[in-house]
């Protein structure tokens, strides 16, 4: 058994806001962060609505990195290191460096930067690319980048594991923990908004023309986004003797790969299924323990569907009565972000008993039977919350989240 | 069995790199100082300032994976699903063997394929977005190797993947280790894959890091005084590991254990990794208990660049002290290139075969070294060795710093 590990700082940018605070206030409000696109042309797209976040300034975070030297996941990112240290009340100068690591997950990285090449590319000016391809464009420079703003010298990897990378970050980080590798872990996600990404689900046909509404009979589509955040994660007993914040344990992890299809998810949520099998029984806990899902939640017509089946499967009954809400209703599908950001909501649902709701939602689906939290937040008594994600390549990832109990 | 005890060994190794595609014959080629670089054939490099790479020539999957459809798999999911074909044979556990086992999945890569990423993207821009392939996009995340390795061989178990310049692959094997040594997975595959590509090549050379860059002859030589940076290489390197007690109990040959692992990062990104590597090296040799002057060689990262050997060298001396004056070193990017992803595991396998014939290659071209070069045993002719603990080493291109120790299985 390994050390304890808990929640001391959330940090987050999204769609709906900057700090833990303004992004939590409005996903309880039920605040829609999606709209049309604004940072790049729609016109030749089917669809136009994007989840972007605006008015951002990175400058205002920032204390070492220079904005203009990074590409704009790595802003966010940092950004969200930096508001996560804030929120734990950290100092970077009070850690001992080497033992302070960084894991962040993303799905593609800083895919503006190989789109400014794919100009240069079809303009036939391959003169014009720079070095700055190259110092920029790798997506392990998320990682980098936030070593940089903060300091932290100890262990640094970046996961790439697509739509639930937030999730194995975290868990690789909850291991560095556990295992003695680490004494501070920052661990998260970010993407910044992508034409490539864009592209790739619009052609999908997965994009929704109005607005995402997961679980909805009439739900047609996810919303791309962007975004970041990042958790500061450290021993309990750390946690404890420095009088830290504690918003909740890290209880257990599952992952999982449905060998399936790159795509697609299983027909029969198995590999899912597994995922969350092994966090319950790494946490020790069993489905009645868990108080709250966040969802994957896409907003994809089959996704949804799937996704219920394979909590029926772990839950049995309790699947229709667990709460179960997709803040993708709100602040759209932000990637590699996106589970970072709902473990950040997992771990403030632990903490004040509070959980989103799925906005958007009119009319009850049978083929998801589930009790999405439509449209108003609820307070209840939150013991754990599991937190899902799934990824292209068939990559599943359960984390749970839970009160501190000694 | 608890975290304490129970161990990690190697079983089984699938290799496919420019020089080949078997363990034993890439050893024998780097003994014999061979190497694998040569003008890029792939693609043009008209006016760019290097030629020079380590290729993976005339590969066909179907060589190895007998025929099928391929076309779903881009080049680096192909190296990486036969490398992962290749390291199952070897340990002895082909897909009828492994039945329901479940088999995890760590892989290290730099890029996946920014090939397939950026082709995706310019047919978009160029004949319109509603004519951008979805069987590219599929591929487009860079954990799409990984998910069609894992769909190809059916590993069900943790699939991950890890990205970080060339310590990646040392980095997923670390993890790897650690995810059986905790008890979180049994059997996992862990290792790297990088393709060689048009849009990387171009990108190095736009930074100058490349060997050659700044005029002249390219020399991609580790830790030759006359260095002038890189060449690039592609494969995949695939280590199958097990839990020692499960590997005996299937009666598996065991090739090795991995007895510790070590990874650090330079905040200045790049300015200081030789300090994070010192420490790396010293959190692998301490996970183990193992004295540095046990060490009996290193496989260290290097590549040909003028600042990254450097500050290797002063690493992996800072972290050896004493012991770095009579330590045994290769650096096989000299015959291979710098794959990036692949590299790491590369070297570990290179280890092995050292382990297992008694001879470490020597540095493929290595002349004279700078003034005050920390490692004597850095030398282009191959060294005799009864080899019981190696160390891998590798820094990033921008800070990232990671050590693996491999030992000589003594149940």
């Amino acid at each position: 058994m390994g050390r304890r590990v808990v929640v001391t700082g959330i940090g987050a940018v999204t769609p709906v806001g900057t700090g833990r605070e303004e992004t939590w206030e409005n996903l309880l409000a039920g605040r829609c962060g999606t709209g049309p696109v604004e940072s790049f042309d729609t016109s030749a797209y089917p669809v136009h609505q994007g989840a972007e976040v605006k008015g951002f300034r990175p400058a205002d975070h920032l204390v070492i990195l220079d904005p203009a030297a990074i590409g704009r996941a790595s802003q966010l990112a940092a950004a969200a290191a930096r508001l996560a240290l804030a929120d734990a009340g950290l100092d970077p100068g009070e850690v001992e460096p080497e033992r302070a690591g960084v894991a962040m997950g993303t799905t593609s990285g800083e895919p503006q930067e190989v789109e400014v090449f794919d100009d240069h590319y079809v303009a036939d000016d391959l003169a014009a690319v720079g070095p700055e391809f190259m110092t920029r464009y790798p997506c392990h420079v998320i990682a980098g980048c936030v070593a940089a703003e903060t300091g932290f010298a100890g262990v640094n990897v970046m996961i790439p594991t697509a739509c639930a990378a937030g999730n194995y970050a975290i868990a690789y980080a909850f291991d560095a923990l556990a295992w003695d590798r680490a004494e501070v872990m920052l661990a998260g996600g970010a993407d910044c908004f992508s034409r490539i990404t864009y592209t790739g689900f619009a052609r999908l046909g997965a994009i929704a023309p109005d607005v995402c509404r997961p679980f909805d009979k009439n739900r047609q589509g996810m919303i791309p986004g962007e975004g970041a955040a990042v958790l500061v994660l450290e021993p309990l007993e750390r946690a404890l003797a420095r009088g830290a914040p504690i918003y909740a344990e890290v209880a257990g992890y599952g992952l999982s790969c449905d060998a399936h299809h790159m795509t697609g998810a299983h027909p029969e949520g198995a590999g899912a299924a597994r995922a969350m099998q092994q966090a319950l029984a790494t946490s020790g806990l069993t489905p009645a323990d868990v108080s709250y899902i966040s969802a994957h939640g896409t907003g994809t017509p089959v996704n949804d569907r799937l996704e219920a089946a394979a909590v029926h499967r772990v839950f049995g009954e309790r699947a229709r009565r667990t709460p179960m809400s997709s803040i993708k209703s709100m602040i759209g599908h932000t990637m590699g972000a996106a589970s970072a950001i709902e473990a950040a909501v997992c771990a403030l649902a632990v903490a004040q008993d509070r959980v989103p709701p799925t906005i958007h939602f009119e009319e009850f689906d049978p083929e998801c039977e589930i009790d999405p939290v439509p449209n108003q937040a609820r307070e209840i008594p939150v013991e754990a919350a599991m937190n899902n994600a799934y990824a292209f390549g068939g990559n599943n990832a359960s984390v749970i989240f839970r009160k501190v109990r000694r | 069995v608890s975290r304490e005890t129970r161990r990690v060994v190697v079983t089984g190794v699938g290799v496919l790199c420019p020089l080949g595609d078997s363990p034993a014959a890439v050893h024998a080629a780097l003994v014999a100082g061979e190497s694998g670089l040569a003008p890029v054939a792939a693609f043009a490099t008209d006016g760019l300032p290097c030629r020079l790479a380590g290729e993976v020539k005339d590969f066909a999957p179907a060589r190895y994976l007998g025929e099928a459809n391929f076309r779903p798999l881009d080049r680096t999911a192909r190296l990486a699903a036969v490398a992962a074909h290749l390291a199952f044979a070897d340990a002895g556990l082909p897909a009828a063997a492994r039945g329901e086992r479940e088999v995890g999945l760590v892989l290290g890569t730099m890029f996946g394929s920014v090939h397939t990423i950026s082709e995706f993207d310019r047919r978009a821009l160029t004949a319109g977005p509603n004519y951008a392939k979805p069987m590219d996009f599929a591929n487009s995340v860079i954990n799409a190797a990984a998910g069609q390795t894992a769909i190809w061989h059916d590993l069900r178990g943790v699939n991950t993947t890890i990205t970080g310049g060339s310590t990646a692959g040392v980095q997923a094997l670390g993890y790897a280790a650690d995810l059986v040594r905790s008890g979180r997975v049994e059997t996992v595959l862990a290792g790297g894959a990088d393709e060689l590509c048009f849009e990387s090549f171009l990108g190095y050379a736009r930074t100058g890091q490349l060997c050659g860059a700044a005029g002249g002859e390219g020399c991609p030589v580790p830790f030759d005084a006359r260095r002038n940076g890189f060449a690039l290489g592609e494969g995949a390197a695939l280590l199958l590991l097990e839990e020692a007690g499960a590997a005996r109990a299937r009666g598996a040959r065991i090739r090795a254990e991995i007895a510790g692992q070590g990874s650090a990062y330079d905040p200045t990104r790049g300015a200081d990794a030789g300090t994070a590597l010192a420490r790396a090296v010293r959190l692998a040799l301490g996970g183990a208990g193992l004295a540095p002057g046990r060490v009996d060689a290193v496989a260290a990262g290097a590549n040909g660049s003028v600042a990254g050997d450097r500050q290797e060298a002063a690493g992996i001396a800072a972290a050896l002290g004493a012991a770095a004056a009579a330590v045994p070193v290769t650096a096989v990017k000299a015959s291979l290139g710098e794959g990036l992803g692949v590299s790491g595991a590369l070297s570990a396998a290179a280890l092995l075969g050292s382990m297992e014939g008694g001879t470490l290659p020597g540095i493929a071209g290595l002349g004279e070294v700078e003034e005050g070069f920390p490692l004597p045993g850095a030398t282009a002719a191959p060294h005799p060795v009864d080899l019981r603990h190696g160390l891998v080493t590798a820094i990033g291109l921008d800070g990232a710093a990671a050590a693996l120790l491999l030992a000589r299985w003594e149940p």
